[in-house]
């Protein structure tokens, strides 16, 4: 099917994007559109005035910058894939940037497009979460800060308004001591996951947990933190024992649904396992990795 | 702005000026518009890889972007492959598909050679599991995978038994010659200038089955 007619808009500045989205009538932003254009042809959306983006030059960057990792709109998966900064030290980064759909897909998509378009299957979402991420977006009345934990309300819905366009999302730079992964359980390879967690752990001088999150991917409504495991894990030293703990204490938390690709049980029994193994690359890594000091 | 607007398209080093929709995907602009069906439409929704292209050098779904965003783009569709600089007859990658049975219906060909030729270009000796990671994008109803991977390595093989022997000047060899598995086809056909690909003796070997998996 071909996408009902629409008006193409391609702003060069963000300050030229912010203008159209307020003046231009149901106006919807195109980034990479991996996710939009389908959309579009199945006329799931059908916006009169697409605002395309991917003329914003500025926007194209992957940096770290004022103790931050910061990723802006025009970054692709394959930027996050290729880029030298990710390494052992942004573990989650490195583990998801490659499970993310397949080589074409990340060519285009973007980590942006990603986390606006809010598909609880979204792998993206899970590593801003794990990682307090934040939003950064910007409207009519300027820039504004919104952390992940705000971010996402519902399947496809944030807490961003029309008129807004996330410019960057961040993550603060390691600890000296963090670590971070990402597993993800798909059917085949390319796809979207059954189930996936990202963990990510700081660590004090006495190998005590001092920060740990865990987001989980295609098992609630939204990407989702597992607070409760989190809770139990700080203030321990991390053991096998207290990952088994702390995936169970994940499994109960998460709500998936059965669907073809497997039932509920199943699938929270898989979050306790990637939980589990999630933490346990987290924790070598805080414990075993050299950190560059970028702060 | 819903009007038609003039793009232009290089397509295999050749220019085109078109009018398209906002809404003209580019794959229906290089199918339809520009009448170049070598690139395939298998799923329309991104899934299958069969609209796999190259723009400016990477490989992407053509059925997952608009004909407008591709303004200025140099593009290469399967069409264009045997005029790129390491053709002969075909590209290396073309014979190697030939040569290995990369193909049975070849609806998925375009798109496979396309995301081999970004492979190559990118890494000219890929192991195993690379081939079938940047092939990752593109299905295969027929022929289980393996003799894909195995046409790739082939042509990997070519391009690096030239480089080898001139320095990567084009040499003329129908067929593509001294590659693998053009051996075993001449040792059966024995002619000299045949098309190095299978003789009748080649389909009694034991295939991998589809269990065989990307
Ligand atoms: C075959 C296939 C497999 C996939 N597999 C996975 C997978 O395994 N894991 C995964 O996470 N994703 C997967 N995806 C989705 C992919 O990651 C997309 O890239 C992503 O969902 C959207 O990013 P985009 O840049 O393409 O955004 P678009 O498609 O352009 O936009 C998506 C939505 O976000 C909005 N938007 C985009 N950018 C902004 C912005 N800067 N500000 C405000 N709103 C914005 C758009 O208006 C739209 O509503 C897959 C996609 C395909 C086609
Ligand atoms: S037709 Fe484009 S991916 Fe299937
Ligand atoms: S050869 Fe038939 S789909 Fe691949």
């Amino acid at each position: 099917m071909k996408s009902a007619p629409f008006e193409h808009h391609e702003p060069t500045t963000v300050d030229e994007a912010v203008s159209l989205l307020e003046s231009l009538d149901g106006p919807t932003i195109l980034s990479g559109g991996q996710s939009l254009v389908p959309m579009l042809r199945f006329r799931l959306a059908n916006p009169d005035v697409v605002v395309d983006i991917n003329g914003i030059d500025s926007l194209d960057y992957l940096h770290e910058e004022d103790g931050y990792l910061r990723i802006g709109a025009l970054a692709r998966h394959a930027d996050v894939e290729d880029s030298s900064l990710i390494d052992e030290t942004y573990g989650s980064f490195a583990d998801v940037a490659p499970l993310v759909a397949d080589p074409q897909v990340r060519n285009r998509g973007t980590v942006v497009g990603s986390v606006a378009q809010a598909d609880p299957k979204g792998d993206w979402g899970s590593i801003l979460l794990a990682h307090d991420g934040e939003v950064i977006a910007r409207g009519p009345d300027g820039e504004r800060t919104i952390p992940a934990d705000e971010f996402f309300l519902l399947p496809y819905d944030t807490t961003l308004d029309d008129t807004e366009l996330i410019t960057e999302v961040r993550v603060p730079t390691p600890a000296p001591r963090e670590g971070s992964a990402y597993h993800k359980l798909k059917r085949k390879t390319g796809d979207y996951a059954m189930a996936g967690v990202a963990a990510r752990l700081v660590l004090d001088d006495d190998d005590v947990i001092e920060t740990a999150r865990l987001g989980m991917t295609a098992v609630d409504i939204t990407n989702a933190r597992a607070t409760d495991a989190e809770a139990h894990l700080e203030g321990e030293r991390p053991s096998s024992e207290l990952f088994e703990e702390a995936g169970g204490l994940a499994a109960e938390e998460s709500n998936p649904e059965s669907d073809e690709h497997g039932d509920a049980g199943y699938k929270e029994r898989m979050v306790d396992v990637l939980a589990q193994r999630a933490l346990g690359d987290a924790a070598e890594r805080a414990g075993l990795v050299k950190r560059r000091v970028s702060q | 702005m819903t009007d038609e607007r003039e793009i232009t398209l290089t397509i295999n080093g050749t220019e085109h000026t078109l009018e398209v929709e906002p809404r003209r995907l580019l794959v229906h602009a290089i199918r339809e518009d520009l009448d170049m069906t070598g690139t395939h439409i298998g799923c329309d929704t991104g899934n299958c890889g069969a609209c796999t292209i190259l723009k400016d050098g990477e490989p992407i779904k053509s059925c997952l972007m608009f004909a407008a965003q591709a303004d200025g783009a140099e593009i290469l569709t399967v069409e264009g492959m045997e005029d790129l600089p390491e053709a002969t007859d075909l590209h290396p990658l073309q014979e190697g598909f030939k040569a290995e049975h990369g193909l049975q219906c070849g609806y998925c060909t375009p798109g496979m050679l396309m995301a081999g030729k970004a492979l190559l270009d990118e890494n000219p000796d890929p192991d195993e599991e690379t081939i079938r990671d940047a092939i990752s994008g593109n299905l295969c109803r027929c022929t289980g995978y393996q003799n894909i991977v195995s046409s790739i390595e082939y042509a990997a093989d070519e391009l690096a038994d030239r480089t080898a022997t001139d320095g990567g000047a084009v040499t003329a060899e129908p067929g593509g010659g001294d590659g693998p598995g053009a051996d075993d086809a001449e040792a059966v056909c024995g002619q000299s200038e045949c098309c190095g690909g299978p003789d009748a003796d080649l389909f009694e070997r034991d295939y991998p089955t589809e269990d065989t998996d990307t």
